[in-house]
């Protein structure tokens, strides 16, 4: 393996065997720190709890040496960690793909129906009486999936128009909500408040046979992400010079919104809806590498950041009551979307 | 010979026809420009011609083959197009922007070579750009901006180039040098280029086929000595002018006759 310096300024060439790579110096640097950050909010996520963990512990635990506190690191906060991670990596991806073809950074799976689909079935399922976090997920899955197709059929007309898109997931996000409150009004208190629960986006009781279909799905997505990494920068250009470049965009378009569909459905499935995880990933991931396009192993990394320090805040806080991870995204979430509209204003809405 | 062609092309947006049952033939190896008045269908042709409009009739053949059948990814190893008001992705560089021009012949596992470097860096430099390289696209002047994306249509080095417009945003010396590019691509590599002007005389001095357009069809083509006289401006510009020989190259150049309030006398 060797590196030459080219061309496309910031980019460093990886050649190995026959095929060659671009790799963008400042994203490799910051998915370096991410990563560093990621692993330091692990160590912290797994000492603290009702029962502090020294750091040291901790580690030696996760090397495999006997210790007293290896039941409650390795039996209770490990498990839900995975989930964090995988649930936070899930959003981020999806966050960014679906970002990238809407052609906007307001665009994002719990803005444009995918959550509230998924959470509209479940709600729908839960009020029937199915309450097992092990069969809930396939069920929002396949409500996740079919709000999106809906919105990309509804979308669709001889081309994917990205505003359209956008507006037209708005609108079905909207009419899932309401129907997400009929069920929940409809059912009995009990089933209403857990529905509320997953609604908001809650870690709580993920243990590893919860987390099996996300984890499942980032493993078998895995290819897909990496050919969706390269594709993305292809869409990113307008409609005429991206077709002119030899880009299939209807194709591409609809690989790139079928990963992120997936994968933000199953970390729906898991976790619930957690808030703007998926729409503050990408855009900060961003800010950060200062590519063209949405960086998505940084913007990935992000979303896990984001999840576990969430989660883990939101069981200290205030504590013994537990809060439930979306309602931190939320509270962090919130004020940052503004933002964002009202600095998209000041630039002229430009899109 | 033509390797590019168009037989009965209909186009149309939606339900709208712009261009009817148009045949034309792009000659290899020449600078064909084409002109015409506003919203004529120049750029709705163009976009046609590479594939941009998928036709409502007839069809555009690349050697012989519809181009409707023919892979996308091939077809941009033999035409490039640069659209009239292209985007660029917010916050990216131009070397980054002219770099993706060598989409076509990349692969997943192929993301760059020495010749998408050589070809890239001969684009920026034809183009006077290499100066801006790390610049972000954004924050250029109209006219670098244009210029960076012409380099990245010839970083894609297709033996085909259609370009819309490429001047408009330049000043006159920027405008001779692109039009300039455009046929030492021409005279020296054998490019077929196809331009759609604006300036009649500009179009007069750089084609070798010069197509006049007008309401989605073809009033008149050939060399431009040819076929540039005041009758076809008044046809189709609806302009009054006289046509005298260029004193630099000897091709037409139209002068508009007729000036500002002279027809009639000053009303008191
Ligand atoms: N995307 C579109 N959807 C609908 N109608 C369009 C579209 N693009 C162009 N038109 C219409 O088609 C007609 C021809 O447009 P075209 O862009 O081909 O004109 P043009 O000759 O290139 O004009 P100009 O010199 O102003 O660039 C115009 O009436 C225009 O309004
Ligand atoms: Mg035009």
């Amino acid at each position: 393996m060797t590196t030459v310096n080219v061309r496309p300024a910031g980019h460093g060439l990886v050649r190995a065997g026959r095929g060659s790579f671009l790799v963008h110096r400042r994203s490799a640097l910051v998915a370096g720190g991410l990563l560093l950050l990621l692993a330091a909010a692990c160590v912290a996520y797994l000492c603290v709890g009702e029962k502090s963990v020294a750091p040291g512990e901790v580690l030696r635990i996760l090397l495999g040496e006997p210790s007293p506190s290896a039941f409650v690191v390795e039996e209770l906060r490990e498990p839900r960690l995975v989930v964090a991670l995988a649930v936070g990596a899930a959003f981020g991806i999806a966050g960014g793909l679906i970002q990238t073809v809407a052609r906007n950074p307001l665009a994002s799976p719990d803005i444009i129906g995918i959550s509230q689909g998924a959470g509209a079935v479940t709600v729908a399922a839960m009020t029937f009486g199915l309450t097992s976090y092990t069969v809930l997920p396939y069920v929002s899955i396949a409500g996740g999936i079919l709000a999106a197709a809906l919105v990309y059929a509804f979308a669709w007309r001889g081309g994917l128009h990205a505003t359209r898109f956008v507006l037209i997931g708005i609108g079905i996000a909207i009419a899932l909500r309401s129907l997400i409150t009929l069920f929940m009004t409809k059912g009995d208190y009990l089933v209403a408040q857990q529905a509320q629960i997953w609604m908001t986006g809650s870690l709580n009781g993920r243990g590893w046979d919860e987390s099996a279909p996300i984890r499942w799905t980032l493993l078998l997505l895995l290819p897909a992400v990496l050919w969706a990494a390269r594709a993305q920068r292809t869409v990113s250009l307008d409609d005429d010079t991206a077709t002119a470049l030899g880009v299939r965009l209807g194709a591409v378009r609809l690989g790139l919104v079928a990963v992120g569909v997936v994968l933000a459905s199953v970390a729906t499935g898991v976790a619930g809806p957690v808030d703007f995880v998926a729409l503050l990933a990408p855009q900060i991931a961003r800010r950060m590498t200062r590519t063209a396009q949405i960086p998505l192993l940084c913007s990935a990394l992000t979303g896990a950041v984001i999840v576990v320090v969430a989660d883990l805040l939101g069981r200290r806080l205030f504590s013994p009551v537990e809060l439930p991870v979306g309602v931190l995204t939320a509270a962090v979430g919130a004020p940052y979307l503004i933002w964002l509209i009202v600095r998209s204003r000041a630039v002229g809405g430009k899109t | 010979m033509s390797r590019l062609q168009a037989r009965e092309l209909t186009l149309a947006y939606e339900d709208r026809t712009v261009v009817e049952e148009l045949d034309l033939a792009i000659p290899d190896g020449r600078v064909t420009v084409i002109v015409g008045p506003n919203a004529c269908g120049k750029s709705t042709t163009l976009r046609a011609l590479g594939r941009l409009l998928r036709p409502a009739g007839g069809a555009v053949l690349l050697d012989g083959e519809e181009l409707a059948k023919l892979p996308t990814k091939r077809i941009a190893r033999s035409i490039g197009l640069l659209p009239q008001t292209p985007v660029a992705p917010e916050a990216i560089t131009v070397a980054d922007l002219v770099s993706r021009g060598r989409q076509p012949h990349q692969a997943w596992w192929k993301q760059w070579s020495e010749e998408d470097e050589r070809a890239v860096t001969d684009a920026m430099e034809r183009t006077d750009v290499a100066a801006l390289a790390d610049r972000s696209v954004d924050a250029l002047s109209g006219g670098q901006r244009q210029r960076v994306w012409i380099a990245m249509a010839l970083a894609q080095e297709t033996d085909l180039l259609l370009l819309d417009e490429p001047t408009t945003y330049l000043d006159i010396s920027h405008q001779v040098e692109v039009l300039d590019l455009v046929r030492r691509l021409n005279r020296l590599r054998g490019r077929t280029v196809v331009l759609v002007l604006h300036d009649l005389n500009q179009a007069a001095r750089y084609a070798d086929h010069l197509v006049a357009m007008k309401a989605g069809r073809v009033v008149a083509e050939g060399p431009p000595e040819e076929i540039v006289t005041a009758e076809l401006v008044r046809d189709v510009f609806g302009l009054s002018s006289v046509v005298v020989p260029d004193p630099v190259t000897g091709s037409p150049l139209v002068v508009p006759g007729a000036p500002w309030g002279a027809e009639e006398p000053v009303r008191s």
